[in-house]
């Protein structure tokens, strides 16, 4: 109903002003009550998912208090654990179980690149990104429980600012939703540069590796996702 | 019993046991013909009485050219310890099994066999346990080669 | 020679249009890796008649990182910070375990004040684990107050840790030679009121959950292990000593200063699900009368004895080191062949990858919801499994 509801709304004189308003509401009310996935695999699942649920550090304050255990019923996925292959066609498959609007918020370093297992493993994926599109990312190994609320704002703030009941999913525009007072993408960009190109930390072969392991994630995932 | 004492006590048995040297425990080797003989006889014994295999791993010796299977045994009548190891070539590792004798060890050389390569005569359900069944190759062994591990750049 | 290798579907199949309506078919229903009381990534598939369980296949791996492969390049220092991340609740047990292992291999003496320090964490970490395993077991079973219980008591503990160590869950501070930090003035103080609340708090649990119809009728006469079953499938910690074996290494192999504290080791009678509940509960108790005896009594002196940045140098040969975690007896088993740094092959003997199989033969003819409260009972943390 929500998607068609633009299209009538907008057809009443005044009627484009009433869509900007409902486009607040609807993000206002997605925003506060957003309803995580369940989904842990290993030590941030206790941090992430238990501790932040638990008296101490209160999920509900901030609205996502219904983990939802079936990603039919969840808005948005907390991949709070290491990924290895065997798991990554079921991860993905539950991400796609997910109905629009979703979001993906990858906890801790191991679902943000492979963590401690990035060298030497044989079957870590490194960085959830290969298989889903993530939304935020909340490095910590593990992250703190205030950590994890940081992240739970920036989508929050995410959401207020991107999303349109026009075609929800699809953001508007790009939102820098965590950079810290005074920090523009300029700033950053111009410093990743420069370390880069003066104390040239760049390791050649782990880019090249790199692209190739997109690659490979691709035929993996081809190989082993069940289409039903 | 001692740890000296024991190790004697089970190479005078007659089973092909021998002293394994280098091992911080009582240590004995013994070829994996006679594994499940001796093994039985460990389980069954009165005065030896090993009811708990508390674990089966295995060692790849690239050099040597074999896998060194470990199998660390305890008793909670006795309260001794003991350490039994069996070689196999690398080229052909197939060692009896001895999950009729404890039952743990049904999975714990499930694990071997995944990890290592190594097949267990007589195993009743030899089936990889933590990768898929159509991964390629053993990770475990020394000479596991794959494209999608990094190495920790110099 | 009948070597058979097997895969997966080799196992699981549809029933067949053979079998007469009338009777009943058996069906295979997978408690997929992700699920509520997976406690991890465990996939159970049960061969189910009706409501009743016929047959359990774990089928575990899902987070199997290859640790043992990762610890064949780094050295002793660095495997520590692995060893937390594989029995998380009990990650300053794990680490004592490898440390304690390396120490005995290459001859390394810790002074008693280290040993002391140890124990007090170890044990005060055995709590926490302990804490939260009610909490969940709870949880579970629809009990979710428990998990608000627990997890605040959690905390608790937790805070005195990051005081101390610095770190909520992954701890990384027992390592070969001592303990990273040491700890604060009033540390002592801290446990002291901790130790009051806690021992008003687990008479709480009692009455929250023990003393619960409901729960009680959930627990007992289920899922019963035998004392020989248990060993033969090598079951170790709360499982085996609900059994009625008492194994206890801090008792049969004492390490630490346990051989100076007095405490019991708790046994259960019959082996099924209660007893296993009310073993760890009672073992919280004992943790608490360890904990009371050791505070007033730290000795003097460092607290860690090696420098920072010292090579560890083990000897050629294989050494073998274990200790009791919350869950069971971690192993460590360290093979070194005396001239590189890293270690020739570090095999973990996990208690949770023992503990796992003994599903299989207690699940097999109760039904669904039993196999949940049998699971919480053995009281699985996955990545152990998995390593």
């Amino acid at each position: 109903m929500t998607d068609r509801l633009p299209a009538i709304v907008e057809r009443v004189p005044g009627g484009a002003i009433l869509v900007t308003s409902l486009d607040a509401l609807m993000n206002w009310s997605r925003s506060n009550s957003l309803w995580p996935l369940a989904f842990g695999t290993k030590c941030c699942a206790i941090e992430m998912l238990m501790a932040t649920g638990a008296p101490h550090q209160d999920m509900s304050r901030f609205g996502a208090e219904v983990a939802r255990q079936s990603p039919r019923q969840a808005d948005f996925m907390v991949v709070a654990g290491a990924i290895v292959k065997k798991m990554a066609p079921r991860m993905r498959m539950l991400y796609e179980q997910m109905a629009e609007p979703r979001y993906v918020m990858a906890t801790g370093s191991c679902a943000i690149s492979g963590g401690p297992f990035m060298y030497n493993s044989y079957t870590i994926v490194r960085g959830v990104d290969e298989i889903v599109p993530v939304d935020v990312y909340v490095p910590g190994c593990p992250p703190r429980p205030e950590a994890f609320f940081w992240g739970l704002l920036a989508l929050q703030r995410l959401i207020k600012q991107g999303e349109t009941i026009g075609r929800p999913g699809i953001r508007r525009k790009p939102v820098l939703a965590a950079l810290p007072q005074g920090i523009t993408i300029e700033d950053i960009r111009e410093e990743v540069r420069r370390v880069l190109e003066e104390e040239n930390v760049v390791d050649v072969a782990h880019e090249a590796h790199a692209k190739i392991w997109t690659e490979r994630v691709k035929q993996w995932m081809a190989k082993h996702l069940y289409k039903p | 019993m001692d740890g000296q004492a024991l190790v004697q006590a089970v190479i005078g048995l007659g089973l092909g046991a021998r002293n394994r040297e280098k091992v911080d425990r009582p240590a004995l080797e013994v070829s994996p013909e006679n594994l499940p003989a001796l093994a039985k006889r460990l389980r069954q014994d009165p005065a030896l009485a090993f009811d708990m295999l508390l674990d089966h791993t295995a060692i790849d010796w690239l050099a040597e050219g074999v896998f060194e299977l470990v199998y660390n045994l305890y008793s909670t009548v006795h309260g001794h310890h003991l350490m039994v190891t069996t070689r196999v070539p690398r080229g052909s590792p197939v060692v009896p099994t001895v999950s009729d004798i404890w039952e743990i060890a049904q999975w714990q050389e499930r694990e071997v066999f995944d990890l290592f390569g190594v097949q267990y005569d007589g195993h009743p359900d030899l089936r990889r346990l933590f990768l898929e069944d159509d991964w390629p190759g053993f990770p475990l062994r020394k000479d596991y080669t794959d494209e999608d591990m990094l190495r920790l750049p110099k | 020679m009948t070597v058979t290798i097997k895969t997966l579907n080799d196992l699981v199949r549809p029933p067949t249009a053979a079998d007469s309506p009338m009777a009943t078919q058996e069906y295979f229903v997978n408690m997929g890796p992700q699920h509520p009381i997976a406690h991890g990534s465990l996939r159970l598939v049960l061969r189910l008649d009706g409501e009743t369980v016929r047959q359990v296949i774990p089928v575990p791996g899902f987070v199997h990182r290859g640790l043992e492969k990762m610890a064949e390049h780094l050295n002793p220092r660095q495997i520590i910070h692995l060893t937390d991340r594989m029995d998380y609740l009990s990650a300053l047990m794990n680490n004592w375990a490898f440390s304690k292992t390396v120490e005995k291999a290459a001859g390394i003496a810790t002074s008693a004040r280290i040993e002391t320090i140890r124990t007090l964490m170890a044990e005060l970490q055995r709590l926490q684990s302990h804490v939260l395993w009610w909490g969940v077991l709870g949880m579970d079973l629809g009990a979710l107050t428990a998990f608000l219980y627990g997890f605040r008591d959690r905390e608790i503990i937790g805070r005195l840790f990051e005081e101390t160590i610095g770190a909520r869950l992954t701890m990384n501070y027992i390592q070969p030679g001592g303990v990273m930090y040491d700890i604060r003035a009033d540390f002592a103080a801290k446990v002291k009121e901790l130790i009051k609340y806690l021992t008003r708090v687990i008479g709480e649990y009692d009455i929250l959950l023990s003393g619960n119809a409901i729960l009680q009728e959930r627990l007992r006469r289920i899922g019963i292990l035998s004392a020989e079953r248990a060993l033969s499938l090598g079951c170790t910690g709360p499982v085996l000593r609900g059994s009625g074996v008492p194994y206890d290494l801090r008792k049969v192999e004492p390490y630490g200063v346990y051989d100076k504290v007095e405490f019991d080791v708790v046994i259960g009678t019959q082996g099924d699900c209660w007893d296993r509940y009310c073993v760890r509960i009672e073992e919280m108790r004992q943790s608490i009368r360890i904990v009371e005896q050791l505070i007033d009594a730290v000795p003097e002196g460092p607290h860690m004895v090696m420098k920072f940045g010292a090579k560890i140098k083990i000897p050629e040969g294989m050494h073998y080191g274990h200790l009791e975690t919350a869950r069971g007896v971690l192993g460590v088993l360290l093979v070194s062949d005396g001239k590189s740094d890293a270690p020739q092959r570090v095999h973990f003997r996990s208690p949770n990858f023992n503990n796992l199989w003994a599903i299989t033969a207690i699940a097999p003819g109760w039904r669904i919801a039993d196999i949940i409260a049998i699971q919480s009972s053995l009281d699985l943390v996955i990545p152990d499994i998995d390593r």
